[in-house]
């Protein structure tokens, strides 16, 4: 018998500008450790219970390289019988996580995973310190290596995104996390991290009043011709996410705080000179596969890589942006590239509960041309 | 009897302002931690904002105060009421606030009752005499005051002027000499105790006489700056600029404070004459560059940018005009005296103001400083004439000099007399320069102890041999000096068969090189005209012969079995640069700025700087590892052509090594490179042939990425993309990079030859080379 899959717990350490923000000094397999930690004991499992820690990291070498997950139980000082895998699909890595978990379960591989994302900006260099593009393809196929913010551009070349409708997601990112932020609402996710002597509680990137008129004076940051802009480009971040994710049947024998269940997932492939259009089809097949339209989902998490893909999305899906990203998305919280899936995965989760709705939905684009989307729905 | 020193390791300044934050910055410069303290502005939240902000300040401007922004760390800012007690700690407090006696004496009383009995205490005053200052103040203060005048900028200006009162003991004085002289590179000059002591004395007579004389005469602010500055050996900014770059603010306050200290029988008296003009300046706001403009100005109305003077008799400002005189192009031909005996009004204004300056510093001696060469030191290192005065009469020949004056009836003093008698104010007698002093004796110039000089050395022998590119000399113990002396001191092939001739004589003969010269920048690079006759001619052969030859005799120099020490100094670009990297160790100047440059007129570097890079990036302990990093790091360098802003810069670059040496004054850094050449001819080893691994064609597919990158966002033009796709192939080790498999040197040279012909035969290039020839500046085709 196919067992249900559930979300069981979500959390996240605060978010910071890579480089000049708070834990730019804090290493990431310390900050995926105490948030692994601070998980298990906001929900008070059995940690003996758990299998395995799948830990997402889009660039998984230097100080997160040397398998980090198995790294982190011992940090998070697990149990030396729960297994460790580190996952790498970019910025889908720690939704990947999730995915994997879910498919261990059915496959009755276990009952529960922690399923987490990590990634410092500042500490490891986009790309990595080695990058080393096939010379064939990178001559032949170049797009395959294409910068992210030129795959931008060339998405708002082709869904027509203008700068000011960009501007203006910016302008809403930023207004509904600092609205989030101060009526306490992002609260609960947050595990403060401790390094040395310093507590960091709060999120860092969230720039409180910020308008369209002060982000028009930008200067465009990938193409000297064209609309995209450090405001409208998430910031490089860092941070670290974790989900607990366990059988239905386990979650309710043990009694865990069940967020949501996992209806269904996908993954899809897309052109790489214009990945941020990767959740479309990602999100296409999911509701296909739960048997659902997108005006049945209530509560919607697409991230926000940048505000001309994120557009491209919702014009071509028909999202209705009341119910998207509705305490910020990445534009204004920054986006960790491995933490973001397990983030805005556990955050639909969190926000079924939250608001009392039926169906959610988390998706994103992928780096390479890809997209990957998660359907919950409320137990 | 020995004398007992100070060791001066802690520095306090007290005043924050320009001169005062930029004396504590050059302090850092010279690696001592320095304490910087100002008073506290009334209702300050940070009660150490003035010296804070200073620092700030100084880490945006320019020219930069710092060496390297890691030195600002070794300022201290601090405020004068909650900090006063650290003074108690420091080996030397510098005092430069405002110009008041009174303010001055008061704080000296609070300093005498902190600090501690061995520190020594000087005043930045330049105009207030030392006697005045410590009036009233304990003997034992007065025994550890004197005058240290550093001048602006004090990190590149060397003057230090110093000057003691008559309780002043020995040691205090020879303490801060050895330190100005050793630490901070400055040329001490020893001044009495008189009204703006030796360099401004002077300095400020020569801008009041100028200012004087153009009032009297037809000459244009455009003209007079022509003529008072290069064609005498004096910095372009001339006369009026000059004025504009200190403050015209200043200049009424000066001409005051002069006339009330000078003696009624001073020539300045005669020189003063109606400010009004100057008064109003300031009155609108035209104080110089720190204001809105001065007698020149930037004006921006309507858009554009014309650069406008102001006409001396009606008031006006109008664009600057192209000057245009016979007496400018009398001194291309007949030198100096072309330029001071022409009727023309240039001609006049010249002769008027120089002889009125020159006469001037003739009569000063001893009365302002005990001999002609330090007056000539004070004007060459405190306002950057080429030639001091009595250089500048040797030059016009003081015979003809006194001649003239008589002349024109005007009084001519007994010391210019003597001179003119026994024919100059120099001389140089079996190989010793030798100048007149005031008895009408020649004595010789005195060095400071471990000084070595080229020009010294050159007037004792004969180059062991020599091209009229280059020579080599004998400058003692074994070590040899490698002079380059061709015009700017460019790289040629004559200097390639010398540096061959020189490696087979050393061999034999000697144990080590040093490559060294006195010219004004160490080499800015291979001669460019020589690559244009090249591609005009399409003789791509001989091009690459004549990389190959720079190739295999730089190597030659590094594979050599005696060691080879570069001594830059200056700007050492392209080829000047290629040549320092191929050194076995490097003794540099601070005020050193290394760049391979090539990619500005569409090459890349092609005498082994971009193997040279690899090399040095390939052992940095301290960057990432892996094959990438390596030729990223050496990338950047080469394709943004990047020039260090000092030796300090050019280590965290990596032109430097870590161990390279790094000196201060410029006088002692032949003598500093000699002593490191000396070190490793003991049990010398020969360097092993560098082997490097290089990623190959992932590498220069992730590099022409970035370049494309740089291209899309506006960074980097068409050409730039071409230059940079050849680069990225050396760098990354061509089709036989591998990480399997290291590279030889000669490997990576042949690539770098290859391509650097390749973009010879590419009409981008030429236009940049052609541009650049032209303007001086690159062309962003």
């Amino acid at each position: 018998m196919q067992k249900n899959v559930v979300i069981a717990g979500y959390v996240r350490s605060p978010f910071h500008f890579a480089k000049k923000g708070s834990l730019a000094r804090v290493r990431p397999d310390e900050i995926a450790a105490q948030v692994v930690r601070g998980l298990v004991e906001k929900i008070g499992i059995n940690t003996a219970d758990i299998e395995d820690l799948i830990l997402g990291c889009a660039f998984p070498e230097g100080e997160q390289g040397l398998n980090m997950a198995r790294i982190v139980t011992f940090l998070a000082k697990l149990p030396i019988s729960v297994a460790g895998t580190t996952v790498n699909r970019f910025c889908g890595s720690s939704m990947q996580s999730i995915h994997m978990a879910a498919g261990a379960i059915q496959m009755n591989a276990g009952d529960a995973f922690i399923c987490a994302g990590v990634e410092s900006m500042s500490r490891m260099p986009m790309g990595g310190y080695n990058p080393m593009p096939h010379p064939g393809l990178a001559a032949d196929y170049e797009q395959a290596y294409m910068s992210m913010g030129v795959t931008a551009e060339n998405l708002a070349d082709k869904y027509n995104i203008s700068r000011q409708r960009q501007e203006e997601l910016t302008v809403i990112s930023h207004q509904r996390a600092n609205d989030a932020r101060h009526s306490g609402r992002l609260t609960d996710e947050i595990i403060p991290i401790v390094h040395g002597d310093i507590i960091i509680g709060s999120d860092g990137c969230i720039r409180e009043g910020t308008t369209a008129a002060a982000l028009a004076d930008l200067k465009p940051v990938f193409r000297v011709d064209g609309s995209v802009t450090a405001a409208t480009s998430s910031p490089l971040t860092d941070g670290a996410s974790a989900t607990l994710v366990t059988s239905e049947e386990y979650a309710k024998a043990t009694g865990l705080p069940i967020l949501a269940r996992i209806k269904s997932i996908a993954v899809a492939g897309c052109a790489p000179e214009i990945m941020g259009i990767g959740p479309v089809n990602a999100t296409i097949k999911a509701l296909s596969r739960a048997g659902l339209s997108l005006a049945d989902i209530d509560i919607i998490e697409l991230n926000e890589a940048f505000a001309a893909q994120a557009l491209s999305c919702v014009d071509e899906l028909g999202v209705d942006m009341e119910k998207t990203n509705i305490d910020g998305g990445a534009l204004a919280l920054g986006h960790p590239l491995g933490a973001t899936g397990a983030r805005i995965t556990g955050k639909a989760a969190a926000l079924l509960q939250r608001e009392g709705k039926q169906f959610a939905l988390s998706a994103q684009c992928i780096g390479g041309g890809q997209g990957i989307a998660t359907i919950l729905e409320a137990v | 009897m020995t004398i007992q020193h100070t060791v001066i390791k802690k520095i306090a300044v007290i005043g924050s302002g320009v001169m005062g934050a930029q004396i504590a910055a050059h302090f850092a410069n010279a690696g001592v931690p320095t304490l910087l303290l100002d008073m506290v502005p009334k209702d300050a939240g940070d009660r150490n904002i003035l010296a804070s902000g200073a620092i700030a300040k100084m880490l945006k401007g320019s020219p930069k105060a710092f060496v390297h922004n890691a030195a600002a760390k070794r300022v201290t800012p601090g405020n004068l009421e909650d900090d006063f007690d650290k003074l108690k700690d420091v080996d030397w407090i510098v005092e430069a606030i405002i110009e008041d006696p009174d303010i001055k004496s008061n704080l000296y009383k609070k300093i005498d009752s902190v600090r501690k009995d061995t520190a020594i205490v000087s005043s930045n005053t330049s105009t207030i005499p030392l006697s005045r200052l410590v009036e009233g103040l304990s003997y034992s203060f007065r025994q550890k005051f004197l005058v240290a005048h550093f001048f602006n900028p004090p990190r590149y200006m060397r003057l230090l002027e110093l000057v003691v009162g008559p309780d002043t003991k020995p040691e205090v004085l020879s303490t801060i000499e050895q330190f100005a002289d050793h630490r901070l590179g400055k040329g001490v000059v020893h001044c009495y105790d008189r009204p703006g002591f030796v360099a401004n004395r002077i300095g400020i007579f020569w801008m009041q006489s100028g200012y004087a004389a153009a009032l009297a005469s037809d000459i244009t602010i455009e003209e007079a700056d022509a003529v008072m500055s290069r064609p005498v050996g004096i910095p372009k900014t001339g006369l009026f600029g000059l004025f504009d770059l200190i403050g015209i603010d200043l200049h009424p306050k000066i001409d005051a404070s002069m006339a009330s200290l000078l003696p009624a029988k001073d020539d300045y008296h005669s020189q003063r004459c109606d400010l009004s003009l100057i008064n109003q300046l300031i009155n609108e706001g035209y104080t110089g560059r720190k204001g809105k403009g001065g007698f020149y100005r930037l004006n921006r109305s309507g858009g554009g940018k014309v650069m406008e003077a102001k006409n001396l008799k009606t008031g006006d400002y109008a664009p600057v005009q192209k000057v245009d005189l016979e007496s400018l192009k009398a001194v291309k031909t007949e030198g100096l005296s072309g330029l001071l005996n022409h009727p023309d009004r240039g001609g006049q204004f010249a002769w008027r103001v120089l002889s009125n300056t020159l006469a001037y510093a003739a009569s000063l001696v001893p009365e302002v400083a005990d001999d002609i060469v330090a007056i000539d030191r004070a004007m060459t290192f405190g306002y950057a004439w080429k030639a001091g005065p009595f250089a500048l009469i040797d030059q016009i020949g003081v015979v003809d000099f006194v001649s003239k004056m008589k002349a024109e009836g005007r009084p001519v003093s007994n010391f210019l007399t003597l001179a003119a008698k026994v024919g100059s104010f120099y001389r140089t007698v079996d190989g010793n320069r030798q100048y007149l002093d005031v008895t009408g004796e020649y004595q010789n110039i005195p060095r400071e102890a471990g000084v070595l000089l080229l020009e010294d050395i050159k007037l004792k022998s004969d180059p062991i041999i020599s091209n009229q590119s280059a020579s080599l000399w004998d400058i003692g113990d074994g070590v040899t000096c490698f002079e380059v002396h061709t015009k700017v001191n460019a790289l040629n092939m004559d200097v390639m068969d010398l540096i061959n001739q020189s490696i087979n004589l050393i061999l034999k003969n000697h144990k080590a090189m040093v490559i060294y010269n006195e010219a004004s920048n160490f080499s800015v690079g291979a001669d460019i005209n020589a690559f244009v006759a090249l591609i005009e001619q399409k003789s791509w052969p001989e091009a690459r012969s004549m990389l190959a030859k720079g190739q295999s005799t730089f190597l030659a120099l590094k594979r050599s079995s005696f060691p080879v020490v570069a001594a830059p100094f200056g700007m050492a670009l392209g080829g000047g640069c290629e040549i320092v990297l191929y050194a076995n160790a490097i003794q540099a100047h601070v005020e050193s700025y290394l760049g391979l440059v090539e990619v500005g007129v569409g090459l890349i570097p092609g005498w082994g700087g971009c193997t040279a890079m690899l090399e040095r990036y390939s052992v940095n302990k301290i960057s990432p590892k892996g094959p990438i990093p390596i030729i990223n790091a050496a990338f950047e360098t080469i394709s943004m052509a990047k020039v260090s802003g000092s030796a300090f810069d050019a280590k965290d670059i990596g032109f430097l090594r870590p161990d390279d040496g790094i000196t201060f004054n410029r006088d002692r850094l032949l003598a500093d490179a000699k002593a490191r050449a000396l070190e490793l001819a003991e049990n010398y080893e020969i360097p092993e042939v560098a082997e490097i691994t290089l990623p190959g064609p992932t590498g220069r597919s992730i590099l022409s990425t970035t370049v494309r990158d740089f291209k899309a966002r506006g960074l980097a033009t068409d050409y730039d993309v071409v230059v940079c796709d050849a680069l990225a192939d050396v760098l990354s080790g061509g089709q036989a990079g591998d990480v399997t498999t290291p590279l030889s040197e000669e490997d990576l040279l042949a690539l770098e030859l290859k391509h650097f012909v390749g973009l010879m035969q590419n009409q981008g290039t030429l236009d940049r080379i052609q541009h650049m020839l032209k303007t001086g500046k690159p062309l962003r085709n």
